[in-house]
């Protein structure tokens, strides 16, 4: 495979067309960062995206790439509404798996004294685990009503305050959804599912802010020196994940009939027009909802938790909260033209430059917030979308730290306790439902986020704006 | 018995048998054991496991992402599969197990779906094999 170094922040795979690229792969990375991506079959995932029909613009791979299975997470593929195609394999599993970032009035001196007690109360009261159900009991009706209005749902029946939806992208509730194109399975994996963290690399983090790199956007977001944030990391657990399955069954069955062939069944897609492709988008962004919906019950528990700890004048407010498996349909310009296209961000956030209609008017003035979540242990990031990412990415940056370790190969040699014991004298408190949850995310079997960072910053794809460093976690 | 594949973000496995009802049997409980400790489970309950496609590899994902909707939806845990009727567009089989109590049952790793990527199903000299993705 051919990698052109365009500059030190991107490389380009050129179209191959005896593999049936349509274009071409545009990384972003460092020479480092893409040593290590070469190591797995991440990039051939990308070329294999640059095939799918309708394709606009390049195929893209973000510094935090990985091999995913059809796609590569981490990447970014814009495709025509007329003409293009869309692929739940390009959302992924775990539709709207996504990160909020909530800001308190506490700082680490009040927090820090008492962080034991805080990530005990909070791992009281965030039901986390494999299969683990939430105290919310849903009717059917309840349930349909979930998908359709996402996080607001969760506020209107007393799971948040009423501003919390107002910083969630799409407010918290994307529209189109269509509760009639979610199967009952899947309705019944994810009703008593509502309110719940998940397992795997889903957390909830107690951080503090460490840095702060641009004055102006840490005011308008209320991010300060040495004040407490909770991130929450996941999406739409079974729900979206028996979404996907359905969806994947349907379109590798219907794609015979569109006359597409792929190099990998797993990104089975059919034309964003047809009736399948419309049922799927539909059912896709009612589970996006229903993620919404979720972080935000799982964020009225966590103030509920420091209300407990630290009384009632404890706030707790949303910075904001982004998708990174989702596909969506926006406006952008394309060699001069505006051309309407559905973006498929798999592992990668949504990063719209300031001045943009669809972020809200208390950050117009500096971009959306992006919020990259690291490694257990390691910092988190907030940064600002550029009018760069509207021009070169679809107005898309990077999702984490981005996996180098197999589960397996992060197991191996290692040890729960140690692992708990070596964050604790970093000051880092974890408390997690399984041995498993510490040793399969143990900080080294990640990327270097400040890299990861370093690139989409240098870039000029985002800005950096604040450093966070956690200080406790809670895990499935 | 089963041998687990490495891959970055997910985890797989590989199963052989003499035929194809023991393979799709096989990989169903390789697909329970990748996510619970099995040791523990009791045959207390059966339940009808059913799924089409129209090929082998279409059909194994139908299968497996039954098996799956039984351990997450209906939180029933199996630890013995056996398939009764099987072809290229139809299987057919039972499951052997107990609900979930998280008392005595330990997961050990969340499986979210059952992926096409680098899917094999085939007929060998040997016998029947089968590699299997799972996006956990």
């Amino acid at each position: 495979m051919q990698i052109i170094a365009l500059d030190e922040h991107r490389f380009r795979i050129p179209r191959d067309e005896r593999r049936g690229m349509r274009t071409d792969v545009i990384i972003y990375a460092s020479k480092a960062l893409i040593d290590q991506i070469r190591k797995d079959q991440s990039l051939e995932q990308a070329m294999n995206v640059a095939t799918l029909p309708g394709i606009v613009g390049s195929s893209l791979a973000m510094p935090d790439i990985h091999q995913g299975y059809g796609f590569p997470i981490g990447g970014v593929a814009a495709m025509d509404v007329e003409t293009g195609v869309v692929s739940p394999g390009g959302v992924g599993f775990d539709i709207n798996c996504g990160v909020r970032l909530m800001r308190t009035n506490l700082t680490a001196d009040e927090v820090g004294p008492r962080l034991r007690e805080v990530v005990n109360q909070l791992f009281r009261d965030i039901p986390s685990g494999t299969g683990s159900e939430g105290p919310i009991r849903l009717s059917n009706a309840q349930l349909d009503e979930v998908l359709v209005q996402g996080a607001r749902w969760a506020v209107k029946h007393g799971y948040g305050l009423e501003h919390d939806a107002e910083f969630a992208e799409e407010r918290g509730a994307m529209p189109g959804a269509d509760p009639d194109k979610v199967s009952s399975k899947a309705k019944e994996r994810g009703r008593p599912q509502l309110g719940t963290l998940g397992a795997g690399n889903h957390f909830l983090e107690v951080q503090r802010v460490e840095q702060i790199h641009d004055e102006e956007a840490a005011r308008a977001m209320g991010l300060r020196l040495n004040q407490i944030t909770v991130l929450i990391h996941c999406g739409s657990r079974g729900l979206g994940h028996q979404v996907c399955t359905d969806y994947l069954a349907e379109m590798t069955a219907a794609m015979k009939r569109y006359n597409i062939t792929l190099p990998d069944r797993q990104l089975a897609c059919v034309p964003i027009q047809s009736p399948e492709g419309q049922a799927y988008i539909a059912a896709m962004a009612a589970s996006a909802n229903f993620a919404w919906a979720n972080r935000q019950v799982l964020m009225h528990f966590v103030r509920g938790s420091l209300e407990k700890l630290f009384g009632r004048d404890v706030r707790v407010d949303l910075v904001y909260d982004v998708a990174h498996n989702i596909a969506k349909e926006e406006t952008h310009t394309v060699d001069g033209q505006k051309r309407r296209v559905l973006v498929h961000r798999k592992g990668a956030t949504r990063a719209f430059p300031p001045g943009h209609r669809d972020i809200p008017a208390a950050y117009r003035a500096i971009g959306q917030p992006v919020l990259i979540p690291g490694s257990m242990g390691t910092a988190s990031w907030v940064l600002v979308g550029t009018e760069r990412a509207m021009q070169e990415t679809f107005g898309s940056v990077c999702h984490g730290a981005g996996r180098l370790l197999s589960r397996t190969a992060a197991r191996k040699g290692r040890n729960a306790r140690e692992i708990q014991e070596r964050l604790e004298q970093q000051g880092i408190l974890v408390r997690a439902e399984t041995r498993d949850g510490i040793l399969e995310e143990v900080p080294e079997a990640y990327k270097d986020v400040d890299e990861v960072i370093e690139v989409v910053h240098a870039a000029g794809l985002a800005r950096k704006v604040a450093r966070m460093r956690p200080m406790a976690v809670v895990k499935g | 018995m089963f041998e687990v594949i490495e891959h970055t973000a997910d985890i797989g496995f590989r199963v052989t048998a003499p035929g194809p009802g023991e393979l799709f049997a096989r990989a169903a409980e390789a697909l329970v054991a990748l996510g619970f400790e099995t040791e523990p489970i009791e045959e207390r309950e059966v339940c009808e496991l059913a799924a089409t496609g129209w090929d082998w590899e279409s059909l194994l994902v139908n299968w497996l992402s039954e098996v799956l909707y039984v351990l997450d939806a209906r939180r029933l845990l199996l630890k013995r599969v056996e398939v009764t009727q099987i072809s290229p567009e139809a299987v057919s089989g039972r499951g052997y197990g107990e609900p979930w109590n998280a008392e005595r049952h330990r997961a050990k790793l969340i499986i979210k779906g059952v992926t096409y990527h680098q899917l094999v199903v085939e007929q060998r000299p040997e016998g029947w094999y089968a590699q299997v993705i799972l996006d956990t």
